[in-house]
């Protein structure tokens, strides 16, 4: 059973336009709703970071259309005797999300295809693979980063394929639009103070493999601001250093270090 | 490479030195065995090797962009770069120093194949991606073996130099090298000579100041407080005590292993790496007191010249180092009027003392 409640206290986004991001209200809010509140959970750096692209973007333009959309997903049972609180604790911090979705286990991937969901951000790790496989863009949320103020996105390079002459599976086709609309969000700042950055990283090849995915990316329409060629090196130092947000890859062996 | 009816082989014109001697039996040993695929050589692991940061702008010569961005601002530089992105840049100050490492590798591949005790240069700029593919066409055309760099759009790179565990960062920026210095990195301010003498392309050779760069600079601290007499006075009541280590100590420590690589091997007088002491000590007193540090340390050094205060320039010029560390701009300018691949390591004691006519380069915001 899918259900969705819009967010009064939020103006909804242009459906046509925006950029419908999904987060699991698990990685959003932390354990235990003592007295009517959940407190701040892995993800919630993430909320803030995605409101103050928006923020930036309508600074810029106030009727820009092109804006993240946060939809909250709630497949935790637990959590959804508990939905009042998601919502009132939504509301407690101010987070600016639009709708919150309630679903089992089994029937989550069909709420985010109903809902047009293009980015799915999760701290499961079976969660965040499944909807991959069915076609939605998907990630793993880093537990460790120490939050920025900046959204920091990270593509990783070893994924970046060349384009082939295969049929495009959906997942991809589903990264390559979304890297456009993030690239159509980067150009709306300049190269300075930018409150959206994207990184890319190649873990395994060299110069050529991370020369390739700039250039794929590039093709795609998404400019990259940071690279980061490890040729082998070790990643986890790299990537406390880095502190992206979320990665984003074809396969999730890229979180594997 | 090309086969003229069998008879000699040439490289491009070159002379037969003893490295493009080298590059030619590889490449006939891969002509008379087509089946095995050149395999291009893994990167070592960061812990093992001797990792040396290269900025982009001491790599390469950047000086007309560098005037762009300082004239009209990061939109128009990026437009400009990414406008000539097939267009390499020419060699920089630090090339020649990068070429040498990639010939000493070349040869611990030949003496040692399976180890991973070699050098290793990343590429650490704080440019933006926007360039990155203008530098990565650059390393090709230079056939540059740099596989690994970090461009961190405009952030610090220190971070991502311990990450790598970097063992000597040099840049053109005074400002991230003073930075890298107080985090426990080797670090020094590479300047571009007018006019860069001819240095040699099998041998490795690094020359360093002792005061402030091998050695920490208390004995530097005494001079200037109290005078040269009492100078003499304090090193020579002191000769048996070793100085305490200064920034650059490590990475003398970090040649000093390579070359016995190729003692082991029987190949000290041939050893592609070469190391030079050019301090203002004077052999017959304060100089003794260094070689004692040297020793103490269990380091040596090839060639120890004592200047007694004379210019360094043209002891340099002789020398034809691929690169030299002084603490003192003095020294550097001097070195670098002459031709030498000079760097400044703002450490110590001289730093804090300003000379007269001294020129200091400094800029608040500088991409490389």
């Amino acid at each position: 059973m899918v259900s969705t409640i819009q967010n009064t206290d939020v103006k909804q986004k242009d459906s046509a336009r925006a950029v419908v991001v999904a987060v699991s209200s698990r990685a959003v809010f932390g354990s235990g709703a003592g007295d009517g509140l959940y407190g701040m959970g892995v993800a919630f750096p993430l909320l803030q970071a995605l409101q103050r692209v928006n923020e930036r973007l309508l600074e810029e333009n106030p009727a820009e259309s092109l804006l993240f959309d946060v939809v909250l997903i709630t497949t935790d049972s637990q959590q959804q005797q508990q939905s009042s609180s998601i919502i009132s604790s939504t509301r407690h911090y101010g987070l600016e999300v639009s709708r919150f979705c309630f679903s089992s286990e089994e029937d989550f991937i069909e709420s985010l295809i109903k809902n047009n969901v293009q980015l799915f951000l999760s701290t499961d790790r079976n969660e965040a693979p499944q909807a991959s496989q069915k076609g939605v863009l998907s990630a793993l949320l880093d537990r460790h980063v120490a939050p920025s103020e900046q959204l920091r996105v990270m593509f990783c390079g070893d994924a970046v394929v060349q384009p082939d002459t295969g049929p495009m599976p959906a997942s991809r086709q589903a990264a390559q639009s979304f890297s456009a609309q993030l690239g159509e969000m980067r150009r709306r700042f300049g190269m300075l103070d930018s409150p959206l950055s994207i990184v890319l990283v190649t873990s395994r090849g060299g110069r050529e493999s991370c020369g390739g995915a700039l250039r794929t990316l590039r093709s795609h329409g998404l400019s990259v601001d940071e690279a980061y060629c490890l040729a082998g090196a070790p990643r986890s130092p790299i990537l406390s250093v880095i502190r992206p947000h979320f990665l984003l890859s074809d396969s999730f062996s890229c979180l594997e270090d | 490479m090309s086969v003229n009816n069998g008879h000699t082989l040439t490289t491009r014109g070159q002379d037969l030195t003893s490295s493009s001697h080298r590059a030619l039996l590889e490449d006939a040993r891969k002509l008379l065995k087509p089946s095995t695929p050149t395999r291009k050589p893994q990167p070592p692991k960061p812990e093992n090797a001797v990792t040396i940061g290269v900025s982009a702008r001491v790599m390469f010569n950047m000086e007309k962009e560098q005037q762009i961005y300082e004239q009209q601002g990061l939109e128009d530089y990026i437009k400009y770069q990414v406008e000539h992105e097939t267009q390499p840049f020419s060699p920089g100050p630090a090339f020649s120093f990068v070429k040498a490492l990639e010939a000493v590798n070349t040869r611990l591949r030949e003496l040692y194949p399976e180890s991973e005790e070699l050098f290793d240069v990343v590429l650490m700029t704080n440019n933006h991606a926007y360039v990155g593919l203008r530098l990565i066409n650059t390393i090709n055309h230079h056939q540059l073996f740099i596989e690994r760099f970090c461009m961190t759009g405009g952030n610090s790179p220190i971070g991502y130099l311990k990450a790598y565990h970097t063992n000597l960062y040099l840049s053109a920026d005074p400002v991230k090298v003073r930075e890298a210095l107080e985090e426990g990195i080797a670090a020094a301010t590479m300047f571009t000579p007018e006019k860069m003498t001819e240095v040699s392309e099998t041998q490795l050779r690094v020359a360093f100041d002792g005061d402030a760069v091998l050695f920490s600079d208390e004995s530097e601290r005494i001079y200037k407080a109290h005078g040269l007499d009492k100078f003499f006075e304090h090193e020579k009541a002191h000769e048996n005590k070793p100085l305490d280590h200064g920034p650059l100590k490590g990475f003398l420590e970090a040649l000093g292993k390579l070359q016995k690589k190729f003692y082991g091997k029987g190949q000290r007088m041939d050893c592609p790496i070469r190391t030079y002491l050019v301090t203002a000590r004077s052999a017959a007193s304060s100089g003794t007191r260094a070689l004692k540090t040297l020793r103490s340390w269990g380091l040596e050094i090839d060639e120890a010249l004592f200047l007694a205060g004379a210019p360094k320039g043209p002891m340099l010029e002789k020398i034809r180092p691929h690169i030299f560390f002084d603490d003192q701009m003095f020294h550097v300018e001097g070195a670098a009027e002459m031709g030498t691949v000079a760097c400044h390591v703002p450490y110590g004691i001289a730093q804090r003392v300003a000379r007269k006519g001294i020129n200091d380069k400094e800029t608040s915001s500088s991409l490389k």
